[in-house]
């Protein structure tokens, strides 16, 4: 299949490894040009663009706060400069909220705001008049499996991520711009310390339709598809990869 | 019906707009005590309370800022020390503003819905919870909206579709202390004394083209409330005339 996506660019939030770095890798080998962005490791970042390196895309990494206005303009605009355009935005930025809700303090909660659902509203406001410019854009954004299974924390920030992919849907789809989310379920990540690894909140069961952890190029392919040209017609929708934990 | 809420304490956030007076009324008429908070003026909360105390129940009032859970739960334990127990949380925490366009919509603007509305709801149902836990049984009834579903504006279809998130996590978190949380989503419903009534008017290819009355959210808020609704559990109770099919 030819998703159209040979010579576009891509800005990937997060891309240092799992689904952000599995991202990276799925559109370079589709041709595209990488924006890759992350708050803390360049190295990492790096690791990235060297394992996305060698279909033909350029590839441009920096370090930036995606809850931070100021950091996401600036580079969104240096994104623009280097590239010309910037065709396809992936928020793949995240930062779980664990926990029941008695135990979600106003730190990790301030914290799991920003960038669960700051940081969307945040690139989406610095890319898409760019993308209402060049009329055609994709946005695919995060939701989970939190909404479905219910966790106070989770659910209540990539539900409210998912309003937002709807209301940009609406006003934007006269431009050609779509924005969808991909809804994972249990998928085999690495975690950052402190932050324990396993399915999330124990609120996911393997006792599912595929009865396994899925893996980041499973939702990558997802991803991919959501952003190609034959895509076109999808949007404001939750698209779900989960080995049948919920049937939406 | 008997609904098994008399002698039972509601506390309602916005007992003014947003179908909250009218809610109130609607316990109050099921011989529920009622603890009624609002951002709205004194003499329009003292109003409420009048209605109420009209159907023979008793009430208290306390100011509470939109979104403010430290004064709401300062209110609360007044309540609590008034009639020992507080059963049920009416959260129609809502942020009046116009919906803009993404365009338009400045970081600022963003976060005044969204760090008022949506995160006053998180906060508002922290703090009550721990007094539901303390009975062993409790109702927590969120308000969402229509902008959930249509994708309307930004600030709302995000917030209105995170309190549906919140109201799942509660359900799932709490249901084994006996404690239910449910959606209301009124669209297209008049509701008292609120700016927004006009929002979502009804269109003809609408299966009731028609607004819809505050009383049939309120009733709505008591049956899921009831005893009889124990095992109806994160959901969303859609009345939008049909507008919005889930």
């Amino acid at each position: 299949m030819d998703t159209g996506l040979k010579g576009k660019t891509v800005l990937i939030t997060g891309a240092t490894r799992n689904h952000g770095r599995a991202s990276a890798i799925a559109f370079a080998e589709e041709g595209a040009n990488l924006l890759l962005c992350t708050r803390e490791s360049k190295e990492m970042l790096d690791e990235t663009a060297q394992l996305a390196s060698g279909s033909g895309g350029r590839i441009v990494t920096e370090l930036c706060d995606v809850t931070d206005e100021a950091q996401v303009q600036s580079f969104v605009q240096m994104g623009i400069k280097e590239f010309g355009q910037i065709d396809v935005l992936v928020n793949n930025a995240a930062w779980r909220a664990r926990g029941e809700l008695l135990s979600i303090d106003e730190d990790l909660w301030q914290k799991a705001l920003g960038v669960n659902l700051h940081a969307p509203f945040l690139t989406c406001k610095a890319v898409i008049p760019h993308m209402v410019e060049h009329r055609w854009g994709r946005i695919i954004n995060y939701s989970g499996i939190a909404p479905f299974k219910g966790a106070s924390g989770q659910g209540t920030l990539k539900m409210a991520t998912e309003g937002l992919t709807r209301a940009i849907a609406r006003e934007y789809g006269p431009y050609n711009i779509t924005a969808n989310c991909i809804g994972p379920g249990s998928i085999d990540v690495s975690r950052t310390a402190g932050q324990a690894s396993g399915p999330a909140d124990g609120i996911v069961s393997l006792d599912i339709p595929v009865p396994r952890q899925g893996t980041v190029e499973e939702c990558s392919a997802t991803v991919v598809f959501l952003a190609s040209e034959q895509a076109s017609y999808i949007t404001g929708q939750n698209y779900l990869v989960n080995g049948g934990a919920y049937f939406h | 019906m008997n609904t098994g809420l008399e002698g039972k304490t509601v506390l309602v956030v916005e007992s003014v707009n947003n179908f909250g007076r009218t809610t109130a009324v609607a316990f109050a008429k099921e011989g529920a005590n009622l603890v009624l908070a609002s951002a709205q003026s004194s003499d329009a909360l003292a109003e409420t309370a009048k209605q109420v105390s009209d159907q023979g129940v008793r009430a208290i009032t306390g100011a509470c800022a939109t979104g403010n859970s430290s004064q709401l739960n300062e209110l609360a334990q007044r309540g609590v020390a008034e009639f020992g127990h507080i059963d049920v949380l009416v959260n129609n925490t809502m942020v009046q503003v116009a919906p803009q366009s993404f365009s338009d919509l400045t970081f600022d603007g963003w976060k005044q819905k969204i760090e008022t509305e949506l995160q006053g709801n998180f906060f508002i149902c922290q703090g009550i919870l721990p007094l539901l836990l303390q009975n062993d049984w409790g109702r927590v009834i969120n308000f969402s909206g229509q902008s959930a579903f249509e994708g309307t504006d930004a600030g709302s279809s995000a917030s209105e579709f995170g309190i549906i998130g919140l109201t799942r996590g509660i359900a799932r978190e709490y249901g084994k202390n006996n404690i239910t949380a449910n959606c209301i989503c009124p669209g297209g419903a008049q509701s008292f004394g609120d700016s927004d009534a006009q929002a979502f008017p009804p269109r003809d290819r609408d299966p009731l083209p028609r607004w819809g009355k505050p009383e049939e959210i309120a009733y709505l808020a008591v049956s899921i409330a009831g005893e009889g609704a124990g095992y109806i559990t994160g959901q969303c109770l859609v009345a939008n005339g049909g507008k919005y099919l889930l």
